[in-house]
């Protein structure tokens, strides 16, 4: 069953449109992979999931209800949780604030064992829990910012780009952790422009190129079929093209 | 110089000051949660000092039950000013410029309606009828009523401000807003709910700093005004939106006005009429050599703390 529909979506920033007509569904229980070159409007489509772009036409559905319209801060409330690629953690604030403004809406015994069931899964934040988020390290700040998304218990985790900038060694980490995720039932769909470690956890995944659909397959499809998303891609040799061939 | 002076001049300083913290913390509640520069704040403090006068005048002299009201109206006022004006203003999305200026036109409009009222009934320099007694007096000091119900009732809203932004769901909220608001409303943070929470909170802090700056001096409808360069010199001192460096500008603008100024005027014979000049100086230097304000250096001081704590 499908949990998550995009249908005939075309969004974009003012008078601006990034998605052209863009359709897509992921089924419930999927890791679900988002790639494209840089600008090709990834975070756009995971904006628009959560009311932060200007929709122009088109649907998105939540298991049959309609997102489009819908204020973000409602959006949380149908079962999506979402980590934005920048500014994604309070940085004034400290870890624990950070974790205790996500379980705000449980009673005192249940926000505590959320946090500490967050702590048991994330455990470099129960070390850093008094100091301010902002003064985290890059892989550190990535493992909040997934907590803060993960305590609101969602069905459905959209994640931009959690893997940019960091090092190898966390980026497998932030991978395991994702794939441990989807296994306790949660569906996925994050975005990645590194699409050879992305498409070796995901099931499936969507190609974007100037906001449109360029590809879709699951992920051995894709790994296999180089040259199709080669000529999808164009631009021969594109550094996204190289990183999947390494 | 003499003792009496000296000591005069730092117990005007805690006073002044703790006005001060209460009227600039109000100031930048708004400016970090709202995102507006509310010149219009001045007449608040201005209105919340007048409603203590005229309910002073109906014979109501229970000061807790003055400053309960102050904070009512007031805080009514400012919810009322944010859906009139500011809320239909925002749906046009305006620049920040566009909302100091809505500010001000407020603050003005709010300002000529008090004077034409005080004038109506003749409110001018007129002081709150609260009796003064002498509580403390010694060789070098004499503590009135006033500074025993001043300096204690800041300190308690300030603490209790504190505990709420630090230790609640809605202070947490308050400060993810003030921080991300893109995330916050991810979160699930309902921004209209917590603007209004902010708006109580702001005007009602300024109608109760108006009211206890009315028992302490005498007030007409510029007051308010004239007090907001001080409390924007706090702010700006502050860092802008840091709490804590809104409390500590707050303070040190009441000592450079009052201390600084008394060690000025002994010293190098500068008329105290030099007074209102200070927060004007204190803004320039501040933006000209610290932008940051006060926070900056001790979010340094942290910084280095916790590296020291995770490298050793
Ligand atoms: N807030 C905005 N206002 C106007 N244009 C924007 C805005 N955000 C993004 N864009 C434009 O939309 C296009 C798509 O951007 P988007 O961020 O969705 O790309 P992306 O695929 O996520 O890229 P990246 O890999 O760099 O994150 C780009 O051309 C970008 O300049
Ligand atoms: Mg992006």
């Amino acid at each position: 069953m499908n949990l998550l529909t995009i249908d005939k979506l075309t969004a974009g920033y003012g008078k601006l449109t990034i998605l052209h007509d863009l359709s897509l569904k992921v089924e419930k229980g999927q890791y679900l992979g988002i790639l494209g070159p840089n600008g090709s409007g990834k975070s756009t489509l995971v904006k628009s999931i959560f009311g932060l772009t200007d929709i122009f036409s088109g649907s998105i559905k939540i298991s049959g209800q309609e997102l489009v319209g819908v204020a973000t801060e409602n959006i949380c409330k149908r079962g999506l949780a979402y980590v934005p690629q920048r500014q994604n953690i309070f940085a004034t604030m400290t870890v624990r604030d950070n974790l205790l403004l996500a379980v705000r809406h449980l009673r005192r015994p249940k926000a505590h064992r959320a946090l500490q069931d967050a702590y048991a899964l994330f455990p470099i934040l129960a070390e850093r829990q008094q100091q301010s988020a902002g003064l985290m390290s890059g892989g550190e700040r990535q493992m909040l910012a997934i907590a803060l998304a993960w305590l609101g218990k969602p069905q459905i985790m959209l994640l931009d780009e959690p893997s940019a900038g960091l090092s190898p060694l966390f980026v497998i980490e932030i991978f395991k952790l994702l794939r441990r995720l989807c296994e306790s039932g949660i569906t996925l769909v994050v975005v990645e422009q590194n699409a050879r470690s992305l498409l070796r956890w995901c099931d499936y995944a969507y190609v974007l190129r100037e906001g449109k659909l360029a590809f879709e397959g699951s992920s051995s499809q894709i790994l296999a079929d180089e040259e199709t998303v080669k000529s999808y891609l164009g631009v021969g040799g594109t550094a996204f093209s190289q990183r999947i061939a390494e | 110089m003499p003792t009496v002076l000296l000591i005069d001049s730092l117990v005007r300083s805690l006073q002044v000051g703790s006005l001060y913290a209460l009227m600039a913390l109000g100031l930048t509640l708004t400016l970090a949660v709202v995102k507006l520069p509310n010149f219009a704040h001045a007449e608040l403090i201005t209105l919340g000092a007048y409603v203590a006068l005229v309910a002073s005048f109906w014979g109501l002299n229970n000061l807790l039950a003055m400053l309960v009201l102050c904070f009512i109206v007031t805080a009514a006022v400012a919810v009322l000013s944010y859906k009139a004006v500011y809320k239909p203003l925002e749906r046009r999305k305006p620049s920040i410029y566009t909302m100091i200026l809505a500010s001000f036109a407020l603050g003005l409009i709010l300002r000529y309606v008090l004077f034409l009222l005080v004038d109506r009934f003749d409110f001018f320099d007129k002081r709150i009828k609260i009796p003064l007694e002498i509580w403390y007096q010694s060789k070098t000091m004499i503590l009135t009523n006033i500074f025993f119900w001043v300096v204690p009732t800041s300190l308690i809203l300030i603490i209790l401000l504190s505990l709420l932004l630090n230790y609640t769901n809605l202070g947490r909220e308050m400060r993810a807003l003030a921080d991300n608001r893109a995330l916050a409303r991810v979160q699930g943070v309902q921004v209209e709910r917590v603007y209004y929470f902010t708006w109580i909170l702001a005007g009602g802090l300024a109608g109760v700093a108006g009211a206890l700056w009315g028992i302490y001096t005498s007030i007409n409808p510029l007051t308010g005004w004239l007090a907001i360069l001080s409390v924007f010199a706090a702010t700006v001192l502050g860092g802008m939106t840091s709490f804590v460096g809104t409390i500590l500008g707050a303070y040190v603008v009441g000592l450079s006005e009052n201390f600084v100024m008394q060690l000025l005027n002994h010293y190098l014979g500068l008329d105290f009429s030099f007074k209102p000049a200070i927060p004007f100086i204190i803004i320039i230097l501040v933006l000209l050599f610290r932008p940051q304000g006060l926070t900056g250096f001790m979010d340094g001081f942290r910084t280095r703390a916790i590296r020291r704590q995770t490298n050793p």
